[in-house]
């Protein structure tokens, strides 16, 4: 009986170099993923300060879709049992992009932005709720509709791997990686340099003032939240050859998702893509020094150092107006 | 935030409940229904408990759990580990609540809005995954066969209601209390503006430290009480994400910022949960958890405020307001003036003030000298550091450099609150009334520092009100005044204390010409009262007719001092208003 | 979609809508007796829940179809379903609302996760109604109810079973007794329970030294550091003690992916979850061949054309422990009160303890006899060994139940 050459087990060191660079390892490969839908609450919430409860059924809906494309839609045959759900995780987001639309039409923008301005409090009370409501609809519709089982998409990907010396890189999370890091950059390079990203970005400053400037803000907001969902769907499409999924496993992200995005700060992309990431990387390495049941209150040690130590997060901005 | 129903109602209405839910659980045939009348009535408390922080002072959390949480493992592990009775622990468990409201407190107040909202999400997640590698995955909690009521273990589910009514009744009464006192007018104004608030003599961090930790204490009571009533802790079902957000959902759902919006809260969505569970989880699964959620949707949707302010609104729109009899003049000039007299002297004096952000300096080398009595202005274009020598002076911002003292003494350092509770008053840019508050509601909040009780504060008030011209509108609602009404209330509100010094930030700006001339007729009675001006403008012509002396600031250097007919001649100060083709041009007219 | 599936939503459509119109559906029969099933049938556990309620159904078809309770001249058996949902609160509240719809139960079973068979049993110990159940957490036996009955072995009785069967396995494979373990396992109270009389010296009795040690908070993210443990740790043996089907999923792909699979190191898992469909399906069958787990309750010996009479009626590929016991509990309660001669909750309480099947419709659904002791607990119970061949989890321990001869995946 052999085993891959590793280092043998030292009772006086807890971990060795190896663990130590598996574990990092590990965490930016999960991290790929969190930054990804990181990058879809942080878009949401930078244009529209929308906290948007539901963000992690929309990951969830991503899931399905990218499971439905590939299996029943014969995405893994046609591309290739490996190649296959990478297209589907992809052909996800503008399926839950249309749907974020349809939503934000007749329901999230009559309680947020421009609709709101009215209400006490710009509606961040209704908001809260709409998306409580809606993220019930979606947990349990998703129950009535996919089922109660456990699925998830089978590709050779999620048990093969490159070998970096003695480290493992799982290669379905690899390739998720560079995809979402890909996206990302593609989602970064849309707001920086289009005019609708430029117009999301204005509204997302100073709505009033965007709107004198002839910025449609009830449009820009719908684009913002239908990308926000989209992005993070195509994440959990990824994530489907993963790992298994039921209905209910968005809520097992959002904690990830908003500790991430504040994590990186409030309104900055570049922050939640790098706050994802931070976390994957917080919650995997901590398991060499912590009791593995520990990992997710390692999570918001973290979350809460930084935000008492710089509440404007890693890339964010300060502004308060007397 | 209620005026129309009088305490005396309020408290009528509240005995009238407990009434009603005794009445309603002595008629109740079914266990079951007892158990859902018991859990509605715990949840109202949680919401409440959070109401108290939350929809009062307007920081939101979303981490409430912690504490109901800590109340019931108190209970809970008392009960297993060392047989202690509920009837010692839950008490136990406020105390506990309550400290762990003051632990939290001390880091998350120094994040504000979404930043502490999701920082509060942090505390119960994480308590959750300790208590699960604690070991403590199901605490079952020992049936006493041998002394059932020392350990709160009743065979009749009524008793459990009449323990839970308790509970709310404390918390209604808490809350009630806190709605009409310095208190909740304190949360209030943090709420609709924290720095505002802070300046009005407002010791935000106390009262916000305060109401966490009575949050706190009556959310682990509940918690303690649920533990009682369910028999089984696990830390998700006492820590979990579920529990924070039904705090939220049922103080949302019934309206926020009331005292009955929780109850309302929690007397329909629990029981319509529950009946959708009963009714449709066996038959559909997953069926009851959509209409729920869309029946949240479609009512807020309508009540995006929540049901009890929709009511109100509508109820309201059918009485007409109210006119308060205006105060006899007699009257206001014999009240006694609640400060001492000041002395002789200049009152406010700044030496060589500077601050810079980043490479910027804001304020360079001011020098200023406010005399007692004296309407000075300040102007300056946009961008000249105007707001930020007030801020500076007001305790927001510290100078790097140079020292200012008011009446003698420096308050360099000082918090805004102590600025105010030396007699230095302020009105912002942005005036942001409470709009379901009345006028004097509004302005009474700004009284408090001045105060020595509420009557007193609310005495003032009455008083500030006259002096700007406002009383006959004391009684109307804030959210439907005029600019110019605003304003007045605004400034009556910096007054209200009865300051020695008044700092008036752009109180004009925006103003018609009709306007305009109620205003100044305002502010030099609030001179002829006695009280110190200094004003900042930007706009000339309204200026000159009201100021005794004029500095004018340009990229936060004092450019010009004097009285205004040799300011506005000063070249410097036309160059920077007009540019220098102007400034040209009225030298050599002057020639 | 299977077909049940849309069957259900049809017919859940109509049943709702009438349900919402009409304040109870169903008036009771005139002669019958009902029994209570509390499980979870939506949030994250729906699919167990569902499950034991086919098959629960089919033990319906069953008994009435047979006559129905002949001790009370034919009455009809009849299921009362609620949904524990997804919150011990939910669960409680189930609980107490049958009890209160239904004033003449005379028994019940469920909830399947152990937190919350505990807050439904709080509720049926007061109302002295007895139950059922197929969770073990050490808390459910241990509150001294008398009318709690725990057809799944204890978590020490099923520890000390597992292991020295496991290492004689692992030596009839090898060649070499195991002398240092690895313990994998999530921290959910059956898991726990089911370790600690391990970690309290039970190790150290078998000869075991711990190597590897790990708990983790399901559900897991990413089973990487776990397996990096394994592979720096290089333990003989390996405990994988993960109660839900995603996280079983993660650590058996880790481990094939860091090539410590198919034998390399001898593995056993502990629970139900290592034998479902769903793990066949994500993970494939390949991967799953020969992978041993003991577990509570599987189908044995002398089931076979139950299984086949379950997989018609269900559509399910393979008969499971929540299956049998969905079946099982409903035959016990049927015996109980055809022993009891009554539906009189009290009187069949009494015929459950005093119990001992060791034949019938309801003894084939477990292993040993069907027998309780005074705190409800199942005594002298084999721990059973599955493994899967050629994608179905077979029976293969102890041989008299096996349905298949063990074997050693070669490495």
């Amino acid at each position: 009986m052999t085993f891959a050459a590793s280092r043998p087990y030292r009772r006086f060191m807890p971990f060795s170099l190896v663990d130590f660079l598996q574990a990092l390892a590990a965490g930016i490969l999960v991290g790929g993923a969190y930054a990804l839908m990181c990058v879809g609450l942080g878009i949401i919430f930078g244009a529209m300060r929308v906290i948007n409860f539901a963000q992690g059924d929309f990951l969830m809906l991503g899931m399905y879709a990218a499971f439905y494309l590939a299996t029943g839609a014969g995405l893994s045959v046609f591309f290739g049992a490996s190649a296959g759900p990478i297209v589907a995780a992809f052909l996800a987001g503008p399926i839950v992009f249309a749907l974020g639309w349809l939503l934000h039409r007749f329901i999230v923008a009559r309680v947020t932005g421009a609709g709101a301005a009215q209400i006490e409090g710009a509606g961040a009370y209704g908001q809260i709720l709409v998306t409580l409501g809606i993220s019930l609809v979606l947990q349990n519709g998703g129950l009535i509709v996919f089922g109660s089982a456990p699925t998830g998409i089978r590709t050779p990907l999620s048990r093969s791997s490159w070998e970096l010396g003695e480290v493992l890189l799982n290669q379905g999370r690899c390739v998720s990686f560079v995809v979402a890091v890909g996206l990302a950059g593609a989602v970064y390079l849309f707001l920086g340099h289009t005019r609708q990203g430029k117009g999301l970005r204005a509204a997302a400053d100073n709505s009033q003032a965007a709107l004198y400037m002839g910025i449609d803000v009830d449009k820009a907001h719908r684009l913002a939240w239908s990308l926000g969902v989209g992005i993070t769907a195509v994440a959990g499409g990824l994530l489907a050859g993963s790992q298994s999924f039921q209905p209910y496993t968005g809520f097992d992200f959002v904690i990830v998702m908003y500790t991430g995005v504040v994590l990186g700060g409030l309104g900055s992309i570049l922050g939640a893509f790098w706050g994802g990431l931070v976390i994957g990387i917080v919650q995997q390495m901590s398991t060499l020094v912590l009791p593995y049941q520990l990992q997710n209150t390692a999570i918001f040690v973290v979350f809460l150092l930084i935000i008492f130590l710089r509440p404007q997060g890693m890339f964010g901005r300060l502004s308060e107006r007397t | 935030m209620t005026l129309q129903p009088t305490v005396k109602r309020q408290l009528w209405v509240i005995l009238g409940l407990a009434v009603a839910v005794l009445a309603l659980a002595a008629l109740l045939r079914s266990d079951y229904f007892e158990l859902v009348l018991t859990q509605v009535l715990l949840w109202a408390v949680l919401s409440l408990a959070w109401n108290i922080l939350c929809g009062y002072s307007g920081y939101f959390s979303f981490g409430h759990a912690v504490f109901w949480g800590l109340g019931a493992y108190t209970v809970a592990l008392g009960m297993l580990n060392w047989n202690l009775t509920p009837w010692l622990t839950i008490p136990l468990g406020a105390i506990v609540g309550g400290l762990a409201g003051a632990l939290i407190g001390f880091p998350s107040f120094r994040l504000r809005g979404h930043y502490f909202a999701l920082a509060m999400l942090a505390y119960p997640l994480a308590t959750l995954y300790v208590f699960q590698w604690l070991g403590y995955q199901e605490i079952p909690l020992p049936m006493k066969r041998e002394a059932p009521y020392l350990y709160m273990q009743f065979s009749d589910p009524r008793a459990y209601v009449a323990l839970a009514l308790g509970l709310l009744v404390i918390s209604l009464l808490i809350s009630l209390k806190i709605e009409n006192s310095r208190f909740g007018m304190s949360l209030f104004a943090i709420k609709q503006n924290e720095p505002a608030a802070e300046a009005a003599g407002i010791d935000t961090w106390r009262w916000k430290m305060l109401a966490l930790m009575l949050s706190g204490a009556l959310a682990a009571m509940a918690g303690g009480l649920y533990a009682v009533v369910l028999l089984v802790v696990t830390p998700e079902a006492v820590f979990g994400m579920l529990v924070s957000a039904q705090a939220l959902i049922l103080a949302l759902f019934g309206g926020v910022g009331s005292l009955w919006g929780p109850v309302i809260g929690a007397a329909v969505l629990v029981p319509l949960a529950e009946g959708l569970n009963a009714k449709l989880g066996n038959v559909l699964p997953g069926i009851q958890g959509v209409v729920y959620g869309i029946a949240i949707i479609v009512i807020i949707l309508r009540a995006p405020e929540g049901v009890y302010w929709r009511l109100r609104d509508k109820w309201s729109r059918r009485q007409p307001q109210p006119l308060a009899p205006p105060l006899p003049v007699s009257a206001v000039a014999s009240l006694p003036r609640e400060r001492p007299e000041p002395a002789e002297g200049d009152l406010l004096v700044l030496r060589d003030v500077g601050i810079s952000f980043g490479g910027l300096r804001a304020l360079d080398a001011i020098d200023l000298a406010v005399p007692r009595g004296g309407l000075y202005g300040i102007i300056g274009p946009n961008g000249a550091g105007k707001t930020t020598l007030f801020n500076v002076v007001n305790g927001f911002l510290a100078p790097e450099r140079g020292a200012i003292s008011f009446a003698g003494e420096s308050i360099v350092g000082l918090r805004p609150s102590q600025v105010c509770r030396r007699g230095v008053g302020r009105t912002f840019q942005v005036v942001r009334a409470f709009p379901r508050m009345t006028v004097l509601e509004n302005v009474t909040v700004g009284a408090f520092v001045g105060a020595a009780d509420d009557a007193a504060a609310r005495r003032m008030a009455a008083v500030a009100l006259d002096r700007v011209g406002l009383s006959p509108r004391a009684n109307a609602v804030a959210g439907g005044l005029t600019t110019r009404e605003l304003r007045l209330m605004e400034l009556a509100r910096a007054l209200a204390p009865q300051p020695q010094l008044i700092l008036l930030d752009e109180t004009l700006a925006g103003l018609g010409h009709d306007d305009l001339d109620g205003i100044l007729g305002a502010i030099r009675q609030v001179r002829t009262d006695g009280v110190t001006v200094v004003i900042i403008e930007h706009t000339m012509q309204a200026m000159v007719q009201l100021v005794d002396h004029f500095t004018v600031l340009d990229h936060g250097r004092l450019i010009a001092s004097g009285t205004p007919e040799t300011v506005v001649r000063h070249p410097d100060v036309i160059e920077a208003y007009l540019g220098k083709k102007w400034a040209q041009q009225v030298t050599e007219v002057a020639k | 979609m299977s077909k049940l599936t849309r069957r259900t939503v049809t017919r859940g459509l109509a049943l709702s809508a009438g349900a919402l119109a009409f304040p109870t559906i169903g008036r009771a029969q005139a002669k019958s007796v009902k029994i209570a099933m509390i499980v979870p049938l939506s949030g994250p556990w729906a699919r167990q829940g569902q499950l034991e309620r086919a098959a629960a159904e089919m033990a319906l078809e069953d008994i009435n179809g047979q006559g129905g309770i002949k001790a009370l001249g034919g009455a009809k058996l009849e299921l009362v379903v609620a949904d524990a949902g997804d919150s011990t609160e939910k669960a409680k509240n189930a609980a107490q609302r049958l009890l209160s719809d239904q004033p003449d139960l005379a028994g019940g079973f469920g909830a399947w996760l152990s937190s919350f068979t505990l807050a439904v049993t709080e509720v049926t110990e007061r109302a002295q109604l007895p139950w059922l159940t197929l969770s073990y957490s050490d808390a459910i036996t241990n509150r001294g109810f008398k009318f709690v009955f725990q057809t799944s072995p204890t978590a020490d009785h099923q520890a000390a079973e597992t292991l020295p069967t496991a290492l004689k396995l692992a030596e009839a494979a090898t060649g070499k007794r195991p002398k240092t373990i690895g313990i994998i396992q999530d921290n959910t109270a059956s898991p726990v329970s089911f370790a600690k009389p391990l970690r309290d010296g039970g190790l150290t009795k078998l000869g075991l030294t711990t190597v590897v040690d790990q708990i983790f908070t399901p559900p897991l993210s990413d089973a990487t550091p776990l397996i990096e443990k394994v592979r720096s740790g290089k333990p003989d043996f390996l405990l994988l003690l993960t109660s839900a089907m995603p996280d079983c999923k993660l650590v058996l792909e880790k481990l094939d992916e860091f090539k410590l699979s198919h034998g390399k190191v001898p593995l056993v898992g502990n629970g139900a979850p290592f034998g479902s469909p769903e793990l066949l399906k994500t993970i494939g069958p390949e991967l799953l061949e020969g992978l041993l787990f003991s577990v509570a309750n599987w189908p044995m010996k002398g089931q076979e054309e139950f299984i086949e009479r379950y997989k018609k009626h269900t559509g399910e590929p393979f008969l499971t422990q929540d299956g049998l016991c969905g079946y099982g509990h409903t035959q016990i309660l049927k015996a109980a009160i055809e022993s009891a001669g009554t539906a009189d909750k009290l009187k069949v309480a009494a015929a459950i303890r005093t119990m001992n099947l060791t034949s019938g419709p309801a003894a084939q659904c477990f292993p040993g006899p069907i027998k309780f002791d005074d705190k409800g607990r199942r005594v002298d119970v084999p721990m059973i060994f599955a493994q899967w061949q050629k994608s179905v989890p077979l029976t293969v321990y102890p041989t008299e139940l096996a349905l298949a001869k063990p074997f050693w995946p070669s490495v």
